[in-house]
């Protein structure tokens, strides 16, 4: 008896242990993570934790100084390249290291293996897309250079320096609540993360869409909906800047069957286009047009708004480079930021660099297709086996097939939007063997306008608009990019993929891009729209909004003598051009029969100045109210066809104008009066629910989330109060939004300010986690510390020092 | 008076073990202690959940001190707790609870003979 009493009760016992220990679906191993040892307890990092201390790292030819400010931005001084770019990665792997793990899995299409199946679509979608064989290209055009080798090499040397000290204790937390493990860098780690910047970028495509829509329209009707540049759109390039003569021949579209066409009676109500609007915003003012004289950038990419933040903020100098900037954890080198002689800034450029194939696959009986026709011969697929291993499963083994235009993305295997099970290949610049990583090192080293030059012809892919401005007092825009030079409307369908007519043709030279150098605006300013007018010689689509850009130019063609406080003003400015243009329209038509309520709520919109502060109410009415109008105007005639798709609000907003006008219904848009009437009473209709829940207040409708990367809501901050939307140029919307903003006066003594939603350490249990949130949310900047380049700094700004030792 | 002695001998050496060995390590100490000092069973229980329970205890609100409840604030929310508080309690709470088993479980094994 005793005997069976003691062993039920040893069996409990290591049962209880053994469950304590062990995750469960999706729960973690709860007495190892809340052992307050080696658990989560672990990194609950003191708020007066000192970050001073002396390391010996063997693989570093000098000593390198590390210096940390109150804010916790890292200031490196290392004595060459290689102890440079180690540092960089032992940082960035301090920091951030789950961070760089997550992402570059994400990149690879490896996320099931640490969630589970749910993940599975997306890895198969980042399989299928060829992100793996674009970053492998890359790697290879990055490691034939001996500069961006080295970088390479010594980087990804300081993140595994710092791996092979971790313990389970001093693992991120998010190791711990996922329960893996990390492993060890690679090089082709840090080029996936480009890649996976390049598919944030360049991957947003509208080439299925379109097909479906131009196969549904009328010619006329689809050429004036859904035009290839609207026409009052104010370039990146100024308008009547010339442009050189192209140096290659504009082709002519080949004569035969070029296209692919949907089935008629295809519905397209899966069909989707991303509604998360990806923009950025950079301007530069001459020293003419600014008070202190010296030319001003202003730079705030739009991202995704997450936790640990996409950048991190250093400084890096070595005896001939002093530069500050953005990071991104993962890859070497600063993106945006600027150095003790120039600063630059990007945004999206939005030039289509992505194109479908229709393949008409052979199969042999019954089985897979193994080869396609391509100019009236057999052509066997190149095959890739893709093996996803699973959380808790089976290992799922995919086949992507390979043609001579790229990988097939879509196929009966894996149907694509609209359900489409014809094999669609994917030719997309990011696939190509690229070095943006050379540009970055260049730039960052980069002292003048030819430097800055020889450097952007470096970045192919993703194409960004590149602002710049000097201490020389030049100021430019490049719209820079490899781009192909095809003939009209070459992949802005889905075409023929089995002749080789159709197919991408020369390179257009960089240095053929669009660009301006000091214009006679005093100016330049890109918002991702259009990037030229119609002279520039060679022929381009995109996917480009003008709301911010309109706005911008708009503010900067006046100003006079700015000041940095100007600028941190118009990066958080929420004036949407959208209701100026047509809420007095709405008001107008606006029939007097309506209700109590409807009455109050029309009251505050006459009053209301066309902002979208978070507190205003008018700002929730003026949106409720144009989302039902605008579903009123195309909801009928695109019926199946998901919001995204209807012609763009820029076009609706000047066929409504053109209407007031004319008052007539030529324009376009039929029954205006009609459907402002019926709209506006769903309108009253939603606003009085809202007023219960949340409240009318726009933030609280809007709610701006920077969410954890995992979406864990703990580690996640909501509800902030910030104001605008994507057609405003402070342009946070619910998940996405200014992930930095810099602005940078190029004065003899640099003064640089910027902020970012987030913190320098990655995890949740810091108090550098989210430090610098609130800032953002207010608008407020932090003046940034750049530092000469020094072996000795002042101590009074210097709040821990690293001292590491070969 | 032997069970309080055993709470902080289980709960010294307990710290030693967390310092070399995984989590459960505390396990075989709150096992073995009350094993070798022939503790009745509620004794044992009691030496075992009261010595892991004031080494969690403590480590835990030291560490959350000196952190200002920013992680335990979180964690509560993962967890859905209503405070910080909470969290330390379930955290004591599950050590203190595998000490007590544990060291039942020495108790019983020594009674076996």
């Amino acid at each position: 008896m005793r005997i069976l009493r003691a062993i039920i009760l040893l069996i409990i016992t290591a049962g209880f242990i053994y469950v304590l220990d062990n995750p469960a679906g999706s729960l973690p191993a709860i007495g190892r993570l809340l052992d307050p040892v080696n658990g989560c307890w672990a990194n609950a990092e003191p708020v007066d934790a000192n970050f001073t201390f002396d390391l010996q790292l063997n693989e570093l030819h000098h000593p390198v100084k590390v210096w940390f400010d109150d804010r916790m931005i890292a200031h490196v001084h290392a004595a060459d390249d290689h102890d440079l770019y180690y540092t960089e990665g032992y940082i960035h792997a301090y920091f951030r290291l789950w961070q760089m793990d997550m992402e570059t899995r994400a990149a690879a299409g490896r996320v099931s293996e640490v969630v589970g199946g749910k993940a599975l679509k997306f890895d198969r979608t980042q399989r299928r897309k060829g992100m793996v064989y674009g970053a492998e290209n890359s790697l290879q055009a990055i490691e034939a250079d001996d500069r961006t080798k080295e970088m390479m090499d010594a980087y990804t040397a300081g993140v595994n320096t710092y791996i092979a000290t971790l313990r389970y204790r001093s693992m991120p937390l998010e190791y711990k609540l996922m329960d893996f493990e990390p492993e060890n860098w690679t090089n082709l780690k840090s080029a996936l993360l480009l890649k996976y910047m390049a598919d944030d970028l360049t991957g947003y495509t509208e080439d299925i869409p379109l097909t479906f829509l131009r196969d549904m329209l009328p010619k006329g009707e689809f050429d004036m909906l859904f035009p290839e540049r609207l026409k009052d759109s104010r370039p990146v390039i100024p308008a009547g800047t010339a442009f050189e003569a192209p140096s290659l021949g504009i082709p002519t579209a080949p004569n035969d069957s070029i296209w692919w066409h949907f089935k008629a009676g295809s519905i397209a109500g899966t069909l989707h286009r991303e509604t998360e609007g990806k923009g950025s915003n950079n301007w530069v003012l001459s020293g003419a047009k600014t008070k202190s004289g010296a030319p001003i950038l202003c730079n705030d990419p739009h991202l995704g708004l997450n936790l640990p933040s996409l950048w991190y903020e250093v400084q890096l100098q070595t005896p001939d480079m002093n530069v500050y900037g953005i990071s991104l954890p993962g890859a070497p080198g600063i993106v945006i930021g600027f150095n003790d002689s120039i600063a630059w800034g990007f945004t999206n450029n939005y030039r289509d660099v992505k194109d479908f194939y229709a393949i008409k696959a052979i199969r042999p009986g019954s089985g897979d297709p193994v080869a396609y026709w391509y100019d009236n011969k057999q052509v066997p697929f190149k095959v890739k086996i893709e093996k996803i291993a699973v959380k808790d499963g089976d290992t799922v083994i995919d086949k992507v097939n390979y043609t001579v235009q790229g990988p097939v993305i879509y196929d009966e295997n894996f149907p694509g939007p609209g359900d489409i099970k014809t094999p669609m290949a994917l030719c997309w610049m990011a696939h190509r063997g690229t070095n943006e990583l050379l540009c970055l090192y260049l730039l960052n080293r980069a002292h003048s306008y030819t430097e800055f030059m020889d450097a952007i012809m470096h970045f192919e892919c993703p194409g960004q608009n590149m602002a710049y401005a000097d201490k020389a007092g030049n100021i430019a825009i490049w719209g820079q990019g490899q781009f192909i030079n095809k003939w009209k409307e070459q992949g802005r369908y889905i075409m023929n993929g089995a002749t080789s007519t159709t197919a991408w043709g020369d390179l257009i030279p960089m240095r053929e891009n669009p660009h301006v150098l000091n214009p006679a605006q005093g100016f330049v300013c890109s918002a991702n729209q259009t990037v030229t007018d119609s002279t520039y010689p060679y022929w381009y689509n995109g996917y480009f909004y003008e709301f911010r850009a309109w706005r911008i130019n708009h503010v900067l063609d006046s100003m006079r003598a700015a000041t940095v406080e100007e600028m941190f003003a118009l990066q958080n400015d929420t004036y949407s051009i959208l209701a100026a243009n047509t809420l007095p329209v709405m008001l107008k038509y606006l029939p007097a029969d309506i209700s109590d309520a409807g009455k109050a709520y029309a009251d505050e919109l006459k009053g209301w100045d066309y902002r979208l502060t978070p507190e205003s109410k008018a700002a929730t009415m003026y949106q409720v109210w144009w989302s039902y109008l605008y579903a009123g105007f195309w909801g009928k005639r695109f019926k199946n066809v998901p919001e995204s798709l209807w012609p763009s609000p820029e076009l609706t907003m000047e066929m409504l104008q053109s209407y007031l006008a004319n008052d007539t219904a030529k324009t376009g848009l039929q029954h205006v009066a009609d459907n402002v009437k019926s709209s506006y009473n769903e309108t009253v209709d939603s606003l009085n629910k809202l007023k219960k829940a949340p409240g009318l207040e726009w933030y609280k409708v809007k709610n701006t989330t920077v969410a954890h990367l995992t979406k864990l809501s703990a580690f996640s901050y909501d509800d902030l109060k910030i104001g605008g939307w994507e057609n405003t140029v402070n342009a946070a919307k619910s998940n996405h939004g200014p992930s930095w903003r810099m602005v940078v006066q190029m004065s003899k003594q640099t003064e640089a300010y910027g902020v970012y939603p987030g913190g320098q350490s990655g995890n949740p249990g810091s108090k550098y986690y989210a430090s610098f949130l609130q800032y953002w949310v207010e608008g407020k900047y932090y003046k940034l510390l750049f530092f000469p380049n020094d072996t000795r700094q002042d101590a009074k700004q210097i709040k821990y020092t690293w001292t590491l030792h070969p | 008076m032997r069970v309080l002695i055993s709470i902080l001998l289980i709960a010294l050496f307990s710290v030693f073990a967390e310092q070399h060995w995984a989590w459960w390590s505390i396990a075989f100490i709150a096992f073995l202690l009350p094993l070798l000092l022939n503790l009745k069973p509620a004794a044992a229980f009691l030496a075992g959940f009261g010595g892991i329970g004031l080494f969690w205890a403590v480590t835990a609100v030291v560490k959350d001190n000196a952190n200002e409840h920013i992680l335990s604030q979180k964690m509560a929310v993962l967890f859905h707790l209503p405070n910080y508080f909470l969290f330390i309690v379930v955290t004591v709470l599950i050590g203190a609870l595998v000490g007590g088993l544990s060291g039942l479980t020495g108790s019983y094994i020594r009674r076996m003979f």
